[in-house]
Parts: C-alpha cells; structure tokens; sequence
C-alpha cells in the first residue's frame, strides 16, 4: 500500500470493503481474512488486536443474545455466529488496516468539506484530550489525601468551563490563521 | 447508537448510501457560505465535544451502543445542515479511527443520529419554546436521542426480514423489531436524561458567550 497515494488506497477501501457483506459462506470470509492477515505486514498481529477488542463488546452482546435465544429454542444457531462475527471482524480489521497505513486527512483531501470538519474535530479533540490530562494531573498533585465527592464535583464544573474557553481560544487562532491564509475568500 | 459494520444488508446500506451522499451534498452548500473565524471556532469546540461524547459507549443487547450524542446543541446553535454535516464527520472519524460504527453503516447511522436527530432537536425547540425556554432545550435534546434510537432500532429490527436465507436464517443481524425497539429505546430514554442535562449546560455556557441567534 506504501506506492500508491492515500486517495487510492482510500478509493481500494471503499471498493473492498463491501465485499464481505455480499459473501455469506463463512470460509471464504476466513479465507478473506487470511489473505488480509498475510498482506498487512508486520502490524499485522496488532491491527487484529486491535479490531478484536473494537468488536468485542458488541460482537459479544448480539452473540449472547443468539445463543440464548437458541437455547430457549432448543438449537443455537453456529453457523450465523460463524458467518457474522468473521464478517465483522473482515470489515473492522480492513478500516483499522487502512488507518495504519494511510493518513485519513491525506486521503479526504480531495474534499475540502470533508478534509475541514475532520481537520477541526480531530484538532478540536486533541486539544480536550491534553487539557482533561493536565487537569486530572493538577487536581492530583494538589490533593493530599482522597479528594471529596464535592470536590470532584466542583473541579467536574471548573474542568468543563475552563475546557470550551481554551477549546474556544484555539480553534479561533486556527480560523485567524485559516483567513490570514485566505481559506475564506 | 452507532450501528457497527456487517450487520446491514447491502440491500439496506447502499440505497440508504444514496441518499445520504444527496443529504451531505445538499448540507455542504451552506457549510462554505457560512464559515468564517466565529463560526469555525465555535462549530470545531461542539464538534470535538460530540466525538468525545460518542465514544463513552455501553454496549447493549439489541446490538448497538448507547451513548450521549451531542448532536441537539450543534442543531440548536448551528441548525440543521450544518449539525448533520458536523455529526457525519464526527461518525466517520469514530468508525476509522475506533471502530465504533461502520462504514457501510454510516450512512444511515449519519442520517438517523445527524439529520433526525437534529431536524428533532430543532423541531421540538421551537415547538416548546415559547412555554419555557429551558425545557424546550431539555425536552428537545431528549427527544434527539430517542428518534434516532428509534430509527437505529427499525432498520436493525427489519434485516431480519429483507436478508435472509431460503429457510428464513437471517444473513445479517439476527433480531427483530420486537427486540431492538425496546433493546435501544428503553435504556435511550434515560441516557437522553443526560443529554438533556449536558446540552442545557452547554446552552447556557453558550448564552453567557453570546452566541445565541
């Protein structure tokens, strides 16, 4: 995947990922995987990690339900568990198997729209993702002993205000940056 | 409520797939007519929330997620289009980048979760509105988790029906509408309680900023 562009390897993804919904034989679906397994490389061991715990609790919450409701009848039915959970597991290890290799807002660049709402949202999710660090680790050092539940809730209260402020205060130096660059002409 | 990839019939997902990409066109023309640095800063902080908000989710039963949206104070400050096209964005990084939802799922959790989520959301504002502001916000962000969760659970509920096997084994997901309907819509109910508190806060937090319309 590394020669061809994102946009490509975007468009290949888009193309191969519907395959495993219109395959219902569970063997070839292994098969798929496989193939998958043997063409990611290296990471290949992690992705698969990766998309198993993704699909875990979901794929874990239908199945139950499936053999329950097979128990109830007197018959569980294997073969939809089989074809269903490798079916995801295909879909989900693909997309994880794409992101690692592709950079997502290289591959929306083709779609300025696109490309803006995720370069924003991602931007936008980093920057709550190190504030929320730094005021668990502030908090942390400053308490001696366990914090109270009224404590915890008034640094809930300060955390969140002080977040949408300096959330706010970022993404306007992105937009002064973006006009200085004429993205709004 | 994100439905994940492979549970949708292709039956389902590409003419759904169709109209969403009509949808998102339509929604993108007032998206550059609109953006300026006031509007960038605010629509990015909201955006990022709703991500983060999605990503807190509780698997359920009838096979999908429940989680707070944040889809209702992206409509109320920003309206319909511009909410659905934030929220679309905001599923397709969750499916790359967590696994949560799906591609080939996108389409219709993006016009369940973004479009009648937020075309509830404003619906139910401005309808009570004028008895009390704060409620109307409270019942709105309520109901903007609730019709989406009913439309998440009608199109699991029905592939049972519309992809299936000579014998009737189902290809797709397994359960019926009996099952999904109250699977997602009970425990919605209350998750909606804490959307509701969530986007009054942010509400108010909005009003003090002066960003209101």
């Amino acid at each position: 995947m590394e020669s061809m562009t994102a946009r490509h390897a975007l468009y290949l993804y888009l193309a191969v990922l519907p395959a495993p919904t219109f395959v219902h034989d569970a063997r070839l679906l292994a098969l798929g995987l496989l193939i998958a397994l043997a063409l990611a490389g290296a990471e290949r061991w992690h992705i698969l990690k990766r998309s198993l715990l993704a699909i875990l609790a979901f794929n874990l919450s239908v199945s139950l339900g499936v053999v329950l409701v097979g128990l109830w009848r007197g018959s569980i039915d294997t073969g939809w568990l089989l074809l269903a959970n490798l079916r995801v597991l295909l879909m989900v290890y693909l997309g994880f198997w794409f992101i690692a290799r592709v950079s997502l807002l290289a591959a929306l660049s083709g779609w300025p729209t696109a490309t803006l709402i995720a370069t924003l949202a991602l931007g936008q999710a980093r920057a709550f993702e190190r504030l929320i660090r730094d005021f668990r680790f502030a908090f942390a050092s400053r308490s001696i002993v366990k914090p109270r539940l009224l404590d915890r809730r008034r640094l809930a209260g300060a955390q969140a205000v002080a977040l949408l402020d300096k959330a706010q205060a970022q993404s306007t130096e992105v937009a002064l940056a973006m006009r200085s660059r004429g993205a709004f002409e | 409520m994100h439905i994940p990839d492979g549970f949708l019939s292709p039956q389902t997902y590409l003419p759904v797939a169709a109209v969403a990409i009509g949808a998102w066109a339509w929604a993108a023309r007032e998206l550059r007519s609109r953006l300026d640095e006031t509007l960038i800063p605010r629509l990015a902080m909201l955006t990022a929330l709703a991500y983060g908000l999605g990503l807190v989710m509780v698997p359920l039963p009838g096979g999908t997620s429940g989680h707070a949206l944040g889809v209702a104070i992206l409509a109320l400050l920003f309206g319909l289009r511009l909410a659905f096209l934030a929220y679309s964005g905001v599923l397709l990084l969750q499916a790359l980048l967590f696994g949560a939802g799906g591609i080939t799922a996108l389409p219709v959790n993006a016009l369940a979760m973004g479009l009648a989520g937020s075309a509830t959301a404003l619906f139910v504002f401005r309808l009570l509105r004028g008895l009390n502001e704060t409620a109307a916000v409270a019942v709105a962000a309520w109901a903007s988790v609730i019709v989406p969760g009913a439309l998440v659970a009608g199109v699991l509920g029905i592939q049972p029906l519309i992809a299936h096997q000579p014998d009737g084994t189902p290809l797709f997901f397994p359960f019926g509408l009996e099952i999904t309907l109250p699977a997602i819509l009970v425990p919605h109910a209350v998750i909606g309680i804490g959307e509701a508190a969530l986007t009054l806060l942010v509400w108010r937090y909005a009003g003090m900023r002066k960003w209101k319309a």
